[in-house]
């Protein structure tokens, strides 16, 4: 294509031919890529759709064989599975409305020019996203705080991220000065303003970063795995990863084979359970995702504005 | 002595809050303007007391590199040992292995994998069809928000040998259908590369596209006049546009050099890949909350810290000085 172009380059026509060639390529390319993406998807849906000791055989690629609803089932007869799914709503939902309402409130004294410390305030909170104590000084933190092992370990301490923070206060700015000022000529003290002014037209960046903070509280398993002993309270990502290391740490040339003889009056093996509560614990962000995908690209914009 | 002072540095906003707030003399401008905006101060307080409790005492906590943690005495109440874990670490056998795995893994994230979501950019803007367009961008974020686990768990699968999707097209080929992919050490850091751009490439290109349609198109058109040619274009016009975005990125990006890919490391690994597997943040994790050696353990995320601190420093400084482009 670069050819047709280099030599007839006044010849609109033959450009005409060189860019549908550029474009043929770039589509091509592209929905290669999507494949890559979306195939994965299908085949892990396939499975979880599947006759779990059939699909051990193989053979099941990107449309299940055997149908089944089976291993959905036994997803939610398992007691610790349907808890974990309860500790991951209860965790998104209260972690979200508590990182939502402080960080905007903080993020508004931020904006206040006049406030002395502000920009104190803001360096100490920028250089937090420079430099950490690191994994175990945290550690014994939460120790110290009695946060270990119980569930308001999952809340507090991703309560406020810097970066959101920064960005919710970037967006801050652009609201107009005078808006406020009008409000408190009618009366408003700082908090009347903050609930009645900039909260009503912080909607799309309330979503934006509530939408970031409810994903990070589903997909977390780190929390889980490392401050949380007691299985009980453990988060379904969590329960996810346990069962993945067991299946890496074995060398087993094939797990659910060895599985499907020790339980063959169940054709639910434990490989089909797992693709099945993969498929659950996607099917949330994989549902809204379609529909909500432009706030989150739009976060992406505003912590830009800030770059 | 030293650790009080330390501890009092940190906690000098709440103090200097407070200070301000009580003192009646002198400052009259200032305090009255503190007076002024006290339910602000209210408001921001959770806020001052979220950064002492959960980063700034963790950070004055970095002392535990130098001591001997014991749980009687507290972190503050133990022992020195002066600079005797970062001995231990830097003559230790383990030493050049994690440094190596760390860098392999963190110059393969930076480096190898950065160019790839600028030119998906490039690639999107050039689609003339809006909706193919979108469709492709709606696809390609859609990894970045399963979290590791899954992916992990779906790749797992994927690979497995015989019956995994792979391993099955492989035979269907005429090829060998049985290899344990996660189990061979040669396949770690292909496998742990591709991932991490499957996951990251769609979401990476979202700010390069925000700056790409930003270019004036005037330029275009002159360049057209001149004789330019698509690529000649994309080099001479589209680039030196977006530099300032690279440039931020790749500091970015650079800082996490020793501290990349917890996730997918841990995750990754297998009794066949351990020798790669192994990073100085899974060590960190491994000595320091499996075996409960917090004192060594600190010492080593120190000195990722600060690595990661003089890296983000220093090349924000070089970038200042080359292009004009800082984050700061």
């Amino acid at each position: 294509m670069q050819a047709a172009n280099k030599t007839k380059v006044n010849n609109k026509i033959k450009m005409g031919t060189g860019e549908r060639i550029l474009q043929v390529l770039i589509i091509v390319l592209v929905t290669l890529f999507s494949l890559c993406i979306l195939l994965p998807c299908l085949n892990i849906l396939s499975l979880s759709f599947n006759d779990g000791a059939d699909a051990a055989k193989g053979g099941v690629y990107f449309w299940p064989r055997v149908f089944t609803l089976d291993n959905f089932a036994e997803v939610f007869k398992d007691g610790s599975i349907v808890r974990a799914y309860g500790i991951t709503i209860s965790r998104t939902v209260l972690g979200t409305l508590l990182s939502l309402i402080l960080m905007t409130v903080s993020a508004y004294v931020l904006k206040i020019k006049t406030l002395p410390g502000r920009n104190f305030f803001t360096l100490a909170i920028a250089f937090t996203m420079l430099f950490s104590g690191g994994l175990i000084p945290t550690y014994i933190q939460y120790n110290k705080l009695n946060l270990l092992n119980h569930f308001w370990v999952y809340i507090f301490p991703g309560a406020i991220s810097a970066y959101y923070l920064i960005m919710i206060r970037t967006f801050f700015d652009t609201i107009p000065e005078s808006l406020e000022e009008s409000a408190q000529i009618d009366g408003c003290g700082y908090f009347g303003i903050y609930t009645r002014v900039i909260l009503p037209l912080s909607k799309p960046i309330i979503a934006v970063i509530g939408l970031y903070c409810a994903v990070n509280h589903w997909n977390d398993w780190f929390s889980g795995a490392f401050y949380m002993n007691s299985s009980k309270l453990w988060p379904v990502q969590t329960v996810l990863q346990q069962m993945l290391n067991k299946a890496m740490a074995s060398t087993e040339e094939n797990t659910s084979i060895g599985q499907l003889i020790a339980q063959n009056a169940n054709t639910v093996t434990s490989d089909s359970l797992k693709m099945a509560a993969v498929i659950i614990t996607m099917l949330p962000i994989l549902c809204v995702y379609p529909f909500i995908q432009k706030y989150f690209t739009k976060g992406v914009m505003i912590g830009a504005i800030k770059g | 002595m030293k650790m009080k002072s330390k501890a009092n540095f940190y906690t000098a906003t709440e103090a200097e809050v407070i200070r301000a707030m009580s003192k009646k003399n002198g400052f009259k401008n200032l305090m009255k303007s503190i007076w002024k905006h006290k339910v602000l101060y209210l408001m921001f307080l959770p806020c001052i007391v979220y950064y002492i409790l959960f980063n700034y005492i963790p950070m004055a906590g970095i002392v535990l590199a130098f001591k001997k943690y014991s749980f009687m005495k507290g972190i503050w109440g133990s022992d020195w040992v002066g600079l005797q874990y970062f001995k231990t670490f830097f003559t230790s056998y383990d030493c050049v292995k994690l440094l190596r795995n760390t860098l392999t893994v963190g110059l393969m994230k930076c480096i190898l994998e950065f160019p790839f979501a600028i030119i998906f950019a490039l690639l999107l803007n050039e689609l003339r069809n809006a909706k193919f367009k979108k469709i492709s961008q709606t696809i390609s974020y859609l990894p970045h928000f399963m979290s590791s686990v899954i992916i992990i768990t779906m790749l797992q699968r994927i690979l497995a040998p015989d019956n995994g999707v792979i391993n099955q097209l492989i035979s269907a080929f005429g090829g060998d259908g049985s290899t344990f992919f996660l189990m061979k050490s040669q396949y770690f850091y292909p496998i742990l590369f591709l991932l991490d751009l499957w996951k990251n490439i769609g979401w990476d290109s979202i700010i390069y596209l925000a700056a790409i349609s930003g270019v004036d198109p005037s330029l275009y058109e002159a360049a057209e006049i001149d004789g330019c040619n698509k690529m000649k274009k994309v080099w001479h016009i589209t680039l030196p546009s977006i530099k300032g975005t690279i440039g931020v990125l790749f500091i970015l990006g650079i800082g996490g050099l020793l501290s990349s890919g917890f996730d997918q490391i841990y995750l990754l690994r297998t009794p066949g890949n351990m020798e790669l597997a192994d990073t100085l943040d899974t060590y960190v994790v491994r000595v320091g909350l499996a075996n409960g050696q917090f004192g060594y353990a600190t010492a080593i995320g120190l000195i990722q810290g600060i690595v990661g601190l003089i890296l983000v420093l220093g090349s924000n400084k070089l970038s200042k000085k080359v292009t004009e482009v800082g984050i700061w």
